[in-house]
């Protein structure tokens, strides 16, 4: 019976082929987005899922709160790890590690080809003993497998790393050979592991033992003092209450951090942060790993549904819009005895059939959009059917579904029409059986509805990120270049007064500063205490550290007061207006001569007014520049305008190349352009907007196709009436009107429906900025207009065809 | 084989009961060859109909080999239906997307006949229609007379009690005609009653019986 059924579904399908193509374009479409959002989410989702006992893996992240302003750090003190080891129960097992990244690794008597030298290796950490205890998937080659990382200057190394260093060696052959870190930590080789396969955030390739640590007096043994790159993981014992540890792994650092007041406004406590919330949580870092959305993750699944549900609504308007068509072949099998249920089976066998040809045209483009979205998509995601069995569980569940939603209702109403009023000859499939159209009409706009919420959503993306990128932010970001010079422990560094003075130089060079960082970077910041009289004001206050030049460089306006002098540490602070504001000089002059700080009383010499010092979605914080040289080690360049003659500049950046190469052989020459610094501010806002660019692209063609094909389908059954009407004198406008107005009719009420619906969510959205653009009332009219007119466009493909056809031709064969 | 008693079907048109057909009752024997006809809107079609069970009627008693059909659910008369009545129309009525194999095959299908029955089956009829070099061809690829042996065939091919006609030869030309009417003449001698919708007396005069209708009543 089945092989009946598909072989009239196979002859239905090429007897209608304009319908069948518009049928399988949609669903593959929506087929393939499916998958392809589907892979990223499960790649997002699988993340450090293999672990033994990972739901009792936690790691220990410290919340800090200054001046009433929260902070999160993903590591813990430097102590903690050894104190907590001792003293909190509960805990099965422990590790602690160090992230060392951008170290120097030297292979002595390397025959490699860059002889043994490796800059800013990454991936690296100082790990203890316990380390592979507590995450015991790596799978060893060669060497200690018991202990190796106990005794100080051992190091572990992955597969691939000993290839890197030791070409050509045998693992085993690479065990107690020397690896030299930072010029200085000679250690060797304890044991070669396997470079891990799984999808993990642990991406580190080698470790040095901790112990290397502890001899060489690289602890820093402050309480107080938190960085992330000290990571600290626990295995708690069965059944503890984290509410009850997260208490006393705080009092514990309470009891140590001594020299910390704590306050509602001030504190540190520590926290268990689940193992499987370290690839979402957006508060800790991940060792420098990508974080993933759980929101984003989301909205994606969302629009996947969308594309899958446009399909299926294209297949069921046009299904059910044939249906009279079928409808002699539905009388004559029911009066040849076939039940309801046969035909509902037969009907969603045809569907079946429909879906998995569209299952296997996005198998195919699936690996092409994959492609387009590359950069969006995390690099270690794969579309191999053949090897992600489930992925075919995935894609088989997929067509199921899909076979369900567009084909049971088609299938109820073919299945339910009655033989008689069928066979009573040919009376059928005129335009007369307009029962159901509404329901057709209501799936064509809810399609619309989606298709304008999609471009709205769009058009107000976009005008947030050109409101972003246009803002005037206070100070001046073209034509300036950003480089950085090495850290260096010789202070202060003559190399860089030499380097700067001759990029000053350069005829092409407006200007050259110090800037750590540069205007509009993520800075760091300081709690600053003020005593004003009685009141002590305590802000968290953000530190930029410049020279003389900064101000002009970066064109900032000094409202009061003077510039900085050169310094070889904090010496005076130029402020912000919001800053003088919170410490209570509503005049920007009151504040200069005003001294701040603790300890050491640091005069305040200028205020400079209000500029972003990062991205819109924060508001202007407190602000001090100074100069402080041994701080510093960014460098801003100020270009001469090029007057569209780029050759000067890549002039000038070949010469600062050369001097720079001088100064510090060992580095490399990079260097940025500060605007496009500032757009990668927004490159999640921008690949949004891409993602939204496509889907919205997606959906309309989607939407249009289904519009097409109706209108193919209504003109076909008004070819007579169109004929009269030609013969009678109609133009061609006016046939085109006719046809077109019922369709245009359901777009417009689709725009009146998705518009609050946009306006409510965009303006949800845009609350995510701190400075945002205006929801004008241009833009929901706008993208109307946009569908209204690609709609009609769609709509005259067909309209106008029959509109000119010759009228003669559809009478004769009445 | 077939009894009516008091059977009505109207429709409500603007509160007016308007009758399709008014009371009718009728016998028909088993073996018998029954010519139904009557001017155009007399209601043969909707008599034809409701015999073979793809109307029902608003009221009446319907008796279809010993059984109720007026009592009977559903599932229950398709089941009868299935496996004694057999269908000719006056537009054919095959199903263009299969072939006249496939067509004549469809029954069996529904009947959950095995394939290999099936195909000795339908080979059989084939050659007693004298159709095996057509059993790949579409309906469309068929003249008119040709359409309508494969209907019949279709509606023999389950080995019916009863033959239901609605205007078999309607759409076909006087030679074709005859040739189907022979056919049924034929059957006729070969045990199966058959009930047909005809607007002609030399159709009808095949038969063994004729039933005049006129305006929803037998007269």
């Amino acid at each position: 019976m089945l092989k009946n059924y598909f072989r009239v579904a196979l002859r239905n399908f090429w007897r209608n082929k304009v319908f069948s193509a518009i049928n399988i374009l949609g669903l593959a479409i929506g087929i393939s987005s499916a998958l392809v959002i589907y892979l990223i989410v499960q790649y997002d989702l699988s993340f450090d899922k293999f672990h033994k006992d990972g739901d009792r893996i936690y790691r220990v992240v410290t919340d800090i709160k200054f001046a009433g302003e929260p902070f999160y750090n993903s590591g813990v003190t430097d102590p903690f790890a050894v104190a907590a080891r001792k003293e909190i129960s509960g805990i099965e097992l422990c590790s602690n590690f160090y992230t060392a990244d951008d170290i120097k690794v030297v292979i002595p008597n390397s025959t490699s080809e860059k002889q043994g030298i490796f800059r800013k290796q990454k991936n690296v950490t100082y790990a203890d003993e316990y380390y592979f205890k507590l995450f015991p998937f790596y799978k060893w080659i060669a060497g200690n497998t018991q202990d190796p990382l106990k005794a100080p200057y051992q190091t572990v190394i992955t597969e691939s790393r000993a290839r890197t260093y030791f070409p050509g060696l045998d693992p085993k052959a690479v065990i107690g050979k020397q690896i030299i870190y930072d010029d200085s930590l000679k250690t060797s080789v304890s044991a070669v592991i396997r470079d891990p396969e799984e999808i993990t955030d642990f991406t580190f390739r080698e470790f040095i033992s901790m112990a290397t640590m502890d001899a060489n007096h690289m602890h820093n043994e402050e309480w107080g003092s938190v960085t992330s790159s000290n990571q600290f993981f626990v295995k708690l014992a069965p059944n503890q209450s984290i509410a009850k540890l997260n208490s006393e792994l705080s009092a514990l650092l309470k009891k140590n951090n001594k020299n910390e007041q704590t306050s509602s406004t001030n504190y540190m406590i520590e926290q268990l942060q689940p193992l499987s919330d370290i690839h979402f949580n957006d508060h800790y870092d991940n060792f420098g790993q990508r974080l993933a959305q759980k929101n984003t993750l989301w909205g994606l699944s969302l629009v996947a549904g969308f594309l899958l549900l446009l399909g299926c609504i294209n297949f069921i308007n046009l299904t059910t819009a044939q249906a009279s068509q079928r409808a002699k072949e539905i009388g004559v099998r029911k009066t040849m005895g076939s039940t309801q249920k046969q035909l509902v089976f037969q009907f969603l066998s045809e569907t079946l059939f429909t879906t998995l040809i569209a299952a296997f045209v996005s198998a195919i483009i699936t690996p092409w959009l994959l492609q387009i979205f590359s950069d969006f998509i995390p690099a270690g995601l794969h579309f191999d059917l053949l090897n992600q069995p489930q992925l075919i569980l995935f894609m088989i569940a997929l067509v199921l579904v899909v076979t369900l939603l567009s084909g049971f209702y088609p299938a109820m109403i073919l299945s339910g029409f009655r033989p008689v009023l069928v066979l009573k000859n040919q009376a059928f499939g005129g335009t007369a059986k307009t029962r159901r159209t509404w329901i057709r009409k209501t799936l064509t706009v809810s399609q619309f509805v989606i298709a304008q919420f999609l471009i709205m959503a769009t058009l107000a993306v976009t005008k947030q990120i050109h409101f972003t990128l246009s803002k005037d932010l206070g100070f001046k970001k073209d034509a300036i270049i950003t480089m950085r010079i090495p850290w260096n422990n010789r202070k202060p560094d003559p190399n860089r007064d030499v380097l700067l003075n001759e990029i000053n130089k350069m005829p092409e060079v407006q200007l050259a500063s110090l800037a750590e960082p540069p205007a509009s970077t993520n800075t760091s910041s300081r709690t600053i205490k003020y005593k004003d009289g009685k009141k002590e004001i305590e802000t968290d206050v953000q530190l930029k550290y410049g020279d003389t030049n900064y101000l002009s460089l970066y064109r900032l306006k000094l409202l009061a007061g003077r510039n900085i002098q050169e310094s070889d540490s904090e010496r005076e602070y130029i402020i912000n207006e919001t800053y003088a504001k919170i410490l209570g000089f509503n005049n920007p002059e009151d504040a200069i001569g005003k001294m701040v700080g603790e300890d050491k009383k640091i005069p305040i010499v200028g205020v400079v007014s209000n500029f972003h010092q990062s991205s819109l979605h924060t508001p202007i914080k407190p602000l001090a520049i100074c100069s402080a040289k041994n701080n510093t080690y960014s460098i801003s360049v100020a270009l001469k305008s090029s007057n569209g003659d780029s050759k000067n500049w890549q002039n000038a950046f070949a010469k600062m190349g050369v001097v720079y190469k001088r100064l510090y052989p060992e580095e490399d020459f990079k260097y940025d352009f500060f605007d496009e610094s500032i757009a990668k501010f927004y490159k999640s806002e921008q690949d949004i907007s891409r993602l939204l660019k496509w889907a919205t692209g997606l959906a309309i063609f989607i939407s249009c196709l289904g519009l097409l094909g109706l209108v193919i389908y209504t003109t076909n059954l008004r070819m007579k009436e169109i004929s009269v009407r030609k013969v009678l004198g109609a133009s061609v406008r006016n046939l085109i009107t006719l046809l077109s107005t019922d369709f245009i009719r359901l777009v417009i009420i689709s725009f009146f429906v998705a518009t609050p619906i946009a306006w409510w969510s965009m303006n949800k959205w845009l609350q995510n900025y701190a400075y945002r653009t205006e929801l004008s009332w241009w833009l929901f009219p706008l993208s109307g207009f946009i569908i209204i007119l690609i709609a009609l466009l769609t709509l005259s493909i067909q309209t106008f065809r029959a509109a000119v056809a010759n009228p003669t031709k559809a009478l004769r064969s009445e | 084989m077939l009894e009516f008693k008091g059977i009505s079907k109207w429709y409500n048109v603007g509160g007016n009961k308007t009758y399709i057909l008014n009371n009718v009752d009728l016998i028909i024997r088993e073996g018998e060859f029954v010519s139904i006809m009557g001017p155009s809107g007399s209601g043969k079609s909707t008599l034809l109909h409701i015999m073979g069970m793809l109307d029902e009627p608003s009221e009446g008693y319907h008796y279809f080999m010993g059984q109720a059909v007026h009592l009977l659910k559903e599932k229950q008369r398709s089941q009868l239906y299935k496996q004694h009545i057999g269908f000719v129309f006056q537009a054919y009525h095959l199903i263009d997307e299969l072939t006249v194999y496939e067509n004549i095959e469809t029954p069996l299908i529904y009947q959950n006949v095995k394939t290999s029955e099936r195909k000795a089956m339908v080979a059989d009829i084939l050659d007693r229609f004298q159709m095996v070099g057509k059993k790949d061809l579409f309906p469309t690829q068929l003249s008119g007379g040709q359409q309508q042996l494969v209907g019949i065939a279709r509606a023999l091919i389950a080995s019916p009690r009863l033959l239901l006609a609605d205007e078999p030869t309607g759409n076909l030309n006087s030679k074709q005609g005859e040739e189907i009417m022979e056919i049924f003449k034929k059957l006729n001698n070969e045990g199966v009653t058959i009930i047909q919708v005809t607007h002609s007396e030399k159709n009808a005069g095949y038969g063994s019986r004729v039933i005049n209708l006129l305006d929803g009543r037998i007269s």
